[in-house]
């Protein structure tokens, strides 16, 4: 060791103070409401992973018995106009937002991340100006015809709803981490590694991105809610899922029977959406406490 | 000392504690000083020592939670401020006794002029009309040397530098007339020139409104140009108290000597390598038993590490050191 | 400035310029010009330390930063061992940066968050792809071992070192490269008192035995004296005066050095000082006075001031260079 070195160190003491993470498992596991929330989403999790595997609600089409049979022991919710069982389909539809949900949460988020880091980091320049640009109008289009649009033009294939939500729901978080990463490209690391010569892009997403990850959390949650609830409304319009079943779907059928004073279809699909928003909203806004660092428990 | 003086301020056995998320944090533990009238004391000491929670202390200021003050007494012109009720500590704010801070950009509202800021404080504590207000902070203004004090008056904060904010804050402190003035590391957010300028309007005002003045700083150059008195903290206690001679000349606690001597000052023979502290400020929630200053002590006994020295007095000019072997080698003034 | 016959020196700075725009109006228009850095002079041999001293809005941090291109110069030229640095391409400018680092102020903000101590020290030789990966490995318990501290805090994230040894993981990452220079732009401002001579004690170390220069920037002129062979002094984006340290604390000329040094509170009861308090306000980098940038507080103005810029001259006896920019002389 050199003179120097042996005159500054004593016994290496580090201070052990806790990450962004671990701070915030420790707050979010005292958080009796997101416990909850979250407890209920995984119970969610766990009903589109069995319909998923073939476990339950495989029979969701079969006609299984009379019109509009009320509860019983063996349609828990009863059927529906054709005959087929209730909660058969509304499991299944579990299935299908979780689907719509991840599909969009997750590519909308990354596309928002990528779009939106580029445009922070080269902030000011031609790049930035058309992903505002882009951001823009996408944001002045109203969305619903947006759909439509859509799935117009893609000739009705299945996927047109995902297609048209990931290209209108990516400008939140883009707008977000272009804020964020503005702000991040000032701090004195990344300066560091522009004097190092580091070459830009490794800038990007070697040292800046994943330092907006509690940020992506939380959006990616949040477009998860916004796509289930866009679902319902969508497949209501007709303009939604096309094969297979939804609560959407369930609602829009049950607007019929609710008139002939049967309520069991609306009521499965409005409750089991209903519970499923909540727990998860209640879950994100527990997760951006944790995160907060300036909430102290 | 010949002439027994009541202290205008008594701070006895203060302990201030935090709660946080690993556990309970004691801030302060048994801060003890007196602070008399027309005199300009000194709290020193390196980041979370305690200085500023002890200012906060005495003004209530505390944010509670997490923080509360647990025992002890502030004994403030024959009253308990401890023991007083946030409206009744809102009386003495501002009047009786009045704080200033590090940054006052973020002490001053940006979106009010600082004369409607002035003026507010006026109204409410000395209940003058708005006239007469307006009139009695310009004079202040200008007391602390801020040119045009007619126009600056309606400016915004974001409008003037930040010597001239803190001056303002300074002149909003001294409306009232205070008899004590708590200054929160006014200077160390300015740059040295301006640093000068405001010191010596601190000197200056506290010499003509007859006060006294609580200095926390964690620059030992800023208390040896302005205090009386210098009171050192460590690690959330009082390790010495003492009059500046004695303080800078023959200091008695060995983190006194070892902070005086580790900073770099301007000297004709320059040193190869500067003195240092080795080692780290304990964490407060891991705290040793015995001293906390053992650890780096150069002459650490078995006894410092078993018994925790009390402050104790010392000499006969009122100072007091918390350590089982005070004194320290006096400290020949450094030529330059 | 500098002799054909003799090798050029290790760094020149020639009339550095770094102009900022400030945009507004409807179009976005440039409507003025922080002028951060107006026009400075300097030379830095091998293993010398300049000094470079001034209070806030000076232009010291855009000038360690203009030497080094992260902020492009606007004008003048930097000169690498008589080559010229601000004519490089930028590809040809990251082969270049591996002679020249630097070190930063804020010891909560200079490194990356996520990435470990091991991480953060070896991406300079992952980028330059320097040695295999085991020499990089070792590279790095070497660099850990000249700052002070030991291998075993390889795997752990910043948020866990205080101030002191964040700066020290700092100052290994700066080492990394085996630079010939390194910019310290106030490494230890930001540190308490009692780390402050911890980490200069490892600058010092860095002097002494690897023969490295340094511009170190800083606003305390005490902590500036103890470490600069050379120091500057800087004013609204000019050099006012510059020389040796100990020209410059036994005869200060500029009336600015001699209110910087009077303004600096020293910790000794015994010496009251004759402080010269200046009066005013640091002018405005967007708008500098004519004439002298100092005239508007200068003690010691004269009417030639306030319309004439003053030349830089050598005052300098037995050879030992100490220059001015002032009209008393």
């Amino acid at each position: 060791m050199s003179a120097t070195a042996a005159a500054v160190t004593s016994a290496p003491v580090l201070v052990r103070r806790k990450s962004l993470w671990s701070k915030a498992a420790y707050k979010f596991r005292r958080d009796r409401a997101g416990m909850i929330s979250l407890g209920f989403v995984l119970g969610y999790v766990l009903i589109a992973l069995g319909v998923t595997l073939g476990w339950w609600a495989t029979g969701w089409g079969d006609v299984a018995g009379g019109r509009w049979e009320a509860a019983s022991a063996e349609h828990w919710f009863g059927t529906n106009l054709i005959g087929q069982d209730i909660f058969d389909r509304a499991i299944y539809s579990t299935k299908t937002a979780f689907e719509v949900g991840f599909v969009v949460a997750v590519l909308a988020t990354t596309i928002g991340a990528l779009l939106g880091a580029i445009s922070g980091f080269f902030g000011g320049s031609w790049i930035d100006e058309i992903v505002l640009w882009l951001m823009g109008v996408l944001d002045s289009i109203p969305f619903y015809l947006f759909v439509a649009a859509i799935v117009f033009a893609m000739q009705e294939s299945p996927y047109a709803m995902h297609v048209a939500m990931i290209a209108t729901f990516w400008t939140g978080v883009g707008r977000l981490i272009r804020g964020e990463v503005i702000k991040l490209r000032g701090l004195e690391y990344v300066e560091a590694a522009h004097a190092i010569g580091v070459p830009e892009f490794t800038i990007i997403f070697r040292h800046i991105l994943p330092n907006t990850t509690h940020i992506l959390l939380v959006q990616a949650t949040i477009t998860f809610v916004a796509a289930i609830k866009s679902e319902v409304i969508l497949s209501f319009l007709g303009l939604g899922v096309k094969d297979g079943m939804s609560w959407g779907l369930m609602i829009a059928e049950s607007s019929q029977e609710v008139m002939a004073g049967f309520f069991n279809n609306f009521l499965a699909a409005s409750v089991l959406m209903f519970g499923l928003v909540m727990a998860f909203n209640m879950f994100s806004d527990a997760m951006q406490d944790a995160l907060d660092p300036r909430k102290v428990s | 000392m010949a002439i027994e003086r009541t202290p205008l301020l008594s701070v006895q056995d203060l302990v201030v504690e935090f709660s946080t998320e690993h556990g309970v944090v004691r801030a302060i533990d048994r801060v003890s000083f007196d602070v008399y009238p027309n005199e300009t004391i000194g709290i020193v000491g390196e980041s979370g020592c305690g200085k500023t929670v002890t200012g906060l202390a005495v003004l209530g200021l505390i944010p509670s939670p997490p923080g509360r003050i647990v025992s002890g007494r502030i004994l403030f012109q024959g009253r308990d401020l401890a023991k007083l009720s946030e409206s009744e500590l809102r009386e003495i704010r501002g009047r009786d006794i009045s704080m200033i801070f590090q940054e006052p950009m973020t002490a001053l509202n940006p979106v009010f002029t600082i004369g409607n800021q002035m003026i507010d404080v006026l109204m409410v504590h000395r209940g003058l009309t708005r006239r007469q207000a307006r009139g009695a902070s310009i004079e202040m203004l200008d007391k602390v040397g801020i040119p045009v004090p007619g126009m600056r008056i309606d400016e915004y904060p974001h409008q003037l530098s930040g010597g001239m904010r803190q001056r303002v804050m300074i002149a909003m402190a001294l409306s009232c007339d205070p008899k004590l003035l708590i200054a929160d590391e006014p200077t160390t957010a300015l740059d040295v020139t301006t640093q000068a300028q405001v010191l010596e309007q601190i000197n200056k005002l506290q010499e003509e409104f007859h006060m006294a003045v609580i200095l926390i700083t964690h620059d030992l150059g800023v208390v040896a140009e302005t205090c009386r008195r210098a009171i050192v903290m460590y690690c959330g206690r009082v390790v010495e108290n003492a009059a500046i001679e004695n303080l800078f000349r023959r200091p008695l606690h060995p983190y006194t000597a070892g902070l005086l001597d580790s900073i770099p000052q301007i000297r004709a023979n320059r040193l190869a390598e500067l003195p240092i502290i080795p080692g780290r400020v304990p964490d407060l929630l891991n705290l040793p038993d015995g001293c906390r200053f053992a650890e780096r002590c150069c002459k650490v006994s078995e006894r410092c590490r078993r018994e925790s020295p009390v402050l104790e007095a010392f000499g006969d000019a009122g100072d007091c050191v918390a350590c089982h072997t005070p004194g320290m080698p006096i400290r020949e003034t450094v030529d330059v | 400035m500098s002799d054909t016959g003799k090798t050029p020196p290790l760094l020149e700075v020639r009339g550095l310029k770094k102009y900022f725009p400030v945009r507004g109006g409807v179009f976005n228009r440039v409507m003025a010009q922080v002028r951060a850095v107006d026009g400075v002079d300097f030379i830095i041999e091998q293993g010398k330390t300049l000094g470079l001293v001034g209070e806030s809005g000076c232009g010291k941090s855009t000038l360690g930063r203009a030497i080094l291109r992260l902020h492009e110069p606007t004008g003048g030229q930097v000169l690498v061992d008589g080559k010229d640095f601000t004519a490089l391409s930028r590809k040809a400018l990251v082969a270049e940066r591996r002679r020249m680092q630097i070190i930063f102020q804020d010891p909560f903000a200079s490194l990356s968050p996520r990435r470990t101590v091991a991480q953060i020290i070896r991406e300079p030789l992952d980028v330059h792809r320097i040695g295999t990966v085991e020499e990089r490995r070792q590279r790095v318990i070497e660099l850990l071992d000249v700052v002070g501290m030991g291998p075993e805090v390889r795997d752990r994230y910043p948020h866990e070192f205080s101030g002191g040894q964040r700066q020290r993981v700092g100052i290994a990452r700066a080492l990394a490269l085996n630079p010939s220079f390194i910019v310290a732009d106030e490494p230890v401002s930001a540190l308490d008192v009692s780390v402050q001579s911890q980490v200069l004690n490892v600058i010092s170390a860095l002097k002494r035995e690897h023969g490295i220069a340094f511009l170190f920037i800083s606003h305390d002129l005490a902590v500036i004296q103890h470490i600069s062979d050379e120091i500057g002094v800087m004013y609204l984006g000019r050099i006012v005066e510059r020389a040796s340290v100990e020209a410059l604390y036994r005869d200060p000329k500029h009336p600015y050095t001699k209110a910087l040094m009077s303004a600096i509170p020293v910790p000794d009861p015994t010496r009251k000082s004759q402080r010269i308090v200046l009066g005013g306000d640091v002018p405005s980098p967007m708008n500098p006075p004519p004439g002298c940038p100092f005239h508007t507080r200068c003690p010691e103005v004269m009417a030639k001031c306030r319309s004439v810029v003053p030349e830089t001259v050598d005052v300098g006896d037995d050879g030992a260079s100490h220059v001015v920019a002032c009209h008393l002389y």
